[in-house]
């Protein structure tokens, strides 16, 4: 299996060398809403006397700026193109190599994560200096960070998996898409940090898988947990992450049972 | 003598093509300093049209045609020279040019795919202001030259190529332009769809009277069509005139083709041998001695002979030999 | 079949002639949305979720403060009903007119655009509309009359009036610049990426741009100038805006659009070969 990733990377890498430009100019656009969020709590927080709940103004602005950075290394558009390769009748010849098409987006995802993660920083950091960001988090914090993104990572990545079989059904999941893009605005953490949402949202939140991808690592790297919570977490992200991969198991077959009954 | 219909008086272009090398440094480089090629794709060309004339613009890809029909139709501004059609001057674009001429390009579709011609037809109507009772005139009487009835409406999209082509001919030509230039109007097609379309514009020559200046790289296309041809090369006009003269100074010889029971021999007494195989061989002979060379090689192969044909030399051939001479060919005593 | 010049309709005036055209463009495009009418309605659906799921973020934000810069809630929902408003508005015609254009620019079909006896820039900028985008320039006015309905003062003639106003110079605002953008697809091919960049930094008009700080807020009324575009409509049916800004705004579209034409015609110049 390692070979093989490693063979796919390096072909991958080749492909996304011609795209650099285009994978930067796409960074900047995800970033643009956690940055406009950002500047309308700060705007609210200096007007409420510089702190709403517990978050002061320099909170919001760390937290988002980790929101910015998690998002990024969050980010799966794997349904999005799974539709477009189904359409294009790209999927039957992937589905006749013994190697799951999902490898092939996996390594895409992350040539791009890797691809444009150091300008994200830079742009990060300049976002910082705008707005006065200052970190109180602790060592632990960044070491609970890592486990954390990665399960993050991993489980936008099967929802979004889940989300792309809808496409041997449906063909267009278009609205699909964007009925998960903006029940997630709503209940990740983007509009603002989980603990200042009505309550029956923070419940939705914490039970649907929606705050364990964004919202849950973004506090941790903030440094706005203490060590119980960011362990609780963890577990709780762990947990949503094995319903995912269940969930797709019954997808994928499922889906491709109607694949093949529709005549691939 | 009527005006003519295209007037081009040595009409240049010349093409500034950006020079791109590989790699990190070179695109940076570029962005500072850039290195320009120029490209000469039409070199100074004089001719006219006169109204109702079907003209055959021949040559080679990259010999420029393509290039003098987007002047000729306003797309493109000369480097030098000038020209008028229908009176203007193309690349000014003027509204009452526009509305006379039309240009057809073989390989690339005006037509919204997603959509019925029918409803493209619409678009254009309005397009070009055409008066509707004169619009349902020009529709009907290209949709029975064309045989369009059932292709109107269904999406541009679920149609066949020729299907295609035949109603983008009829898009170009509802606003009844006096002037069509056509650009490898018969590119792609089987040979069935070619022959109908040339069909049409003859028909369509002769019912309206259009000028129609057309390029192509078949020949069957310009010898069907006709009568008179310009041929570029180099952006270069070589030739200008009837196409049956120029078969005549460039190919002035007939083909021989023998077909022999045994071996072929030395033949070199009865002509030119081009070619030969273990029986047969292909020689040409002089047109005024055709018959009696012809008559000779009967007479002394004997029995040895077992099929012979006197062939005109193919077009292609004649053609060819215009654009390897590179030098314009004096015009042709009418 | 006679060969002679069409005349020309006597009745119309070269206004009445461009709509008619604009006329037959939305109506085959409004033709071929309804063969996909299942798609139709789920568009509406979707622009349903998303303004839904956006007055959402309004309320939580209000949920702890009671103004944001000076904007109370209700004027909050009318400043999201104009972004939408301005969105719908650029994306029935703008957007789907200009993604064509790049297609067009890329297979070398413009040509047939340019052979027409009918102004370029007309025909590149309206020649596609996406209909379904009416409902959300509908549902855009709805949400204002709701957040005006809560304000509870009476909206003046006078600012009714500046609204409207001011709203056309925000769509045509955006269009100026969808029209620069586009048009740098003639020297560069790949100019998506820049749109999507635009269309990220739109984003932004869903807060009053005063939120923002200063370079944000320079940024967002001039080269990206989404800001001023939905705040000024929102501020002028507020009543806080008078003559004099919306004149100012005006001029301010009308100089806008000038460059973006200007740009287009020196684009159209280098692509026909005119000597510069």
């Amino acid at each position: 299996m390692i070979r093989i990733y490693r063979q796919l990377l390096v072909a991958q890498i080749q492909a996304a060398a011609q795209y650099r430009i285009q994978a930067v100019l796409w960074m900047l656009f995800s970033i643009i809403r956690p940055v406009i969020f950002l500047a309308a709590w700060t705007a609210v927080s200096n007007a409420q006397g510089g702190s709403i709940g517990s978050y002061t103004t320099s909170d919001f602005a760390a937290y988002y700026i980790a929101l910015t950075i998690v998002g990024h290394l969050t980010t799966a558009w794997n349904s999005f193109e799974f539709e477009f390769e189904v359409r294009q009748g790209r999927l039957s010849p992937k589905l006749l190599r013994p190697l799951h098409p999902l490898h092939y987006a996996v390594v895409e995802n992350l040539i791009w994560k890797a691809t444009t993660f150091l300008p994200l920083l830079v742009v990060c950091a300049l976002v910082a200096a705008t707005f006065n960001v200052q970190w109180h988090g602790q060592w632990w914090h960044l070491a609970l960070f890592v486990p954390s993104i990665v399960l993050a990572a991993a489980l936008a990545f099967m929802i979004a998996w889940v989300i792309a079989t809808a496409t041997f059904w449906l063909q267009r999941i278009n609205t699909v898409n964007t009925l998960f893009q903006r029940v997630g605005f709503m209940f990740a953490g983007q509009i603002a940090p989980l603990a200042l949402v009505p309550t029956w949202m923070q419940v939705v939140s914490y039970s649907l898988p929606f705050a364990y991808f964004l919202a849950v690592p973004a506090e941790i790297l903030r440094g706005g947990v203490t060590l119980e919570v960011g362990l609780l977490y963890l577990v709780g992200q762990a947990v949503w992450l094995g319903l995912m991969i269940i969930a797709y198991r019954f997808a994928w077959r499922a889906g491709l049972r109607e694949y093949s009954a529709v005549g691939a | 003598m009527d005006a003519p219909v295209v007037d081009v008086r040595a009409l240049r272009k010349v093409y500034r093509v950006t020079e791109r090398e590989t790699g990190l440094a070179a695109t940076f480089r570029s962005i500072v300093k850039r290195r320009y090629r120029e490209v000469l794709a039409v070199d100074g060309i004089t001719f006219r049209i006169d109204p109702g004339e079907v003209v055959g613009f021949l040559g080679p890809n990259g010999a420029g045609k393509t290039t003098t029909l987007k002047m000729l139709s306003g797309l493109l501004h000369p480097t030098g020279g000038e020209a008028t059609v229908l009176g203007h001057v193309p690349w000014r674009r003027e509204g009452d040019f526009l509305r006379g001429m039309t240009l057809l390009m073989g390989n690339r579709s005006q037509l919204v795919w997603d959509i019925p011609a029918a409803d493209s037809f619409l678009v254009l109507k309005e397009i070009y202001a055409v008066p509707t009772a004169q619009y349902k005139r020009t529709l009907d009487e290209l949709t029975e030259l064309l045989e369009l009835q059932p292709l109107l409406h269904k999406p541009v999209r679920g149609l066949s190529l020729g299907e295609r082509m035949k109603v983008e001919f009829a898009a170009g030509l509802l606003h009844s332009p006096g002037v069509a230039f056509l650009d490898e109007p018969t590119l792609g097609l089987d040979i069935s769809m070619q022959g109908r379309i040339r069909r049409f514009v003859a028909e369509y020559n002769q019912r309206s009277g259009a000028t129609i200046l057309l390029t192509s790289h078949y020949m069957d296309d310009v010898v069907a069509l006709c009568r008179r041809v310009i041929v570029i090369h180099h952006g270069v006009l070589l030739y200008d005139g009837a196409l049956a003269d120029l078969a005549e100074r460039m190919a002035p010889y007939k083909r021989i083709t023998v077909t022999l029971r045994g071996e072929v021999g030395d033949l070199a007494a009865f002509g030119d041998v081009v070619s030969s195989t273990d029986n047969t061989a292909t020689i040409h002979v002089p047109r005024t001695q055709a018959g009696e060379r012809t008559a000779r090689l009967v007479r002394e192969l004997g029995d040895q002979l077992a099929d012979i044909s006197v062939e005109d030399p193919p077009i292609e051939e004649v053609i060819d030999k215009v654009f390897t001479s590179e030098r314009p060919l004096a015009e042709a005593t009418a | 079949m006679a060969r002679r010049t069409p005349r020309i309709q006597r009745g119309g005036r070269l206004v009445l002639r461009y709509l008619r055209m604009f006329r037959a463009f939305a109506s085959t495009e409004f033709q071929f949305e309804m063969e996909y009418r299942g798609n139709f309605y789920l568009s509406i659906l979707e622009m349903f979720l998303v303004i839904g799921t956006s007055i959402a973020a309004v309320l939580v934000m209000f949920g702890h403060t009671t103004t944001i810069n000076g904007w109370t809630l209700p004027q909050m929902i009318v400043l999201l009903g104009v972004y939408y408003l301005i969105q719908g508005g650029v994306n029935l015609v703008f957007s789907p007119s200009f993604e064509r254009l790049m297609e067009h620019v890329r297979a070398g079909t413009l040509d047939f655009h340019l052979l027409k006896p009918v102004n370029a820039q007309f025909l590149v900028s309206t020649r596609h509309l996406r209909v379904v985008r009416a409902a959300d320039l509908l549902l855009g006015l709805v949400v204002v009359i709701v957040g005006l309905f809560q304000v509870g003062e009476q909206v003046g003639v006078g600012a009714a009036l500046l609204f409207a106003l001011s709203l056309v110079f925000g769509v045509m605002l955006v269009y100026s610049l969808l029209l620069g953008l586009v048009t740098l697809s003639f020297w560069f091919v790949r100019v998506e990426n820049l749109l999507a960049i635009f269309w990220a930094f739109t984003e932004a008009g869903r807060f009053p741009v005063d939120v923002y700080p200063l370079w944000l807020r320079v940024s967002l009324s001039t080269i990206v100038p989404i800001g001023i575009a939905v705040t000024a409509p929102a501020n002028a049916i507020a009543g806080r805006m008078d003559w004099i800004a919306v004149a100012l705004l005006g001029a301010g579209t009308v100089l806008a659009v000038g460059i973006a034409s200007a740009l287009w015609r020196r684009g159209l110049k280098s692509y026909t070969g005119a000597s510069a």
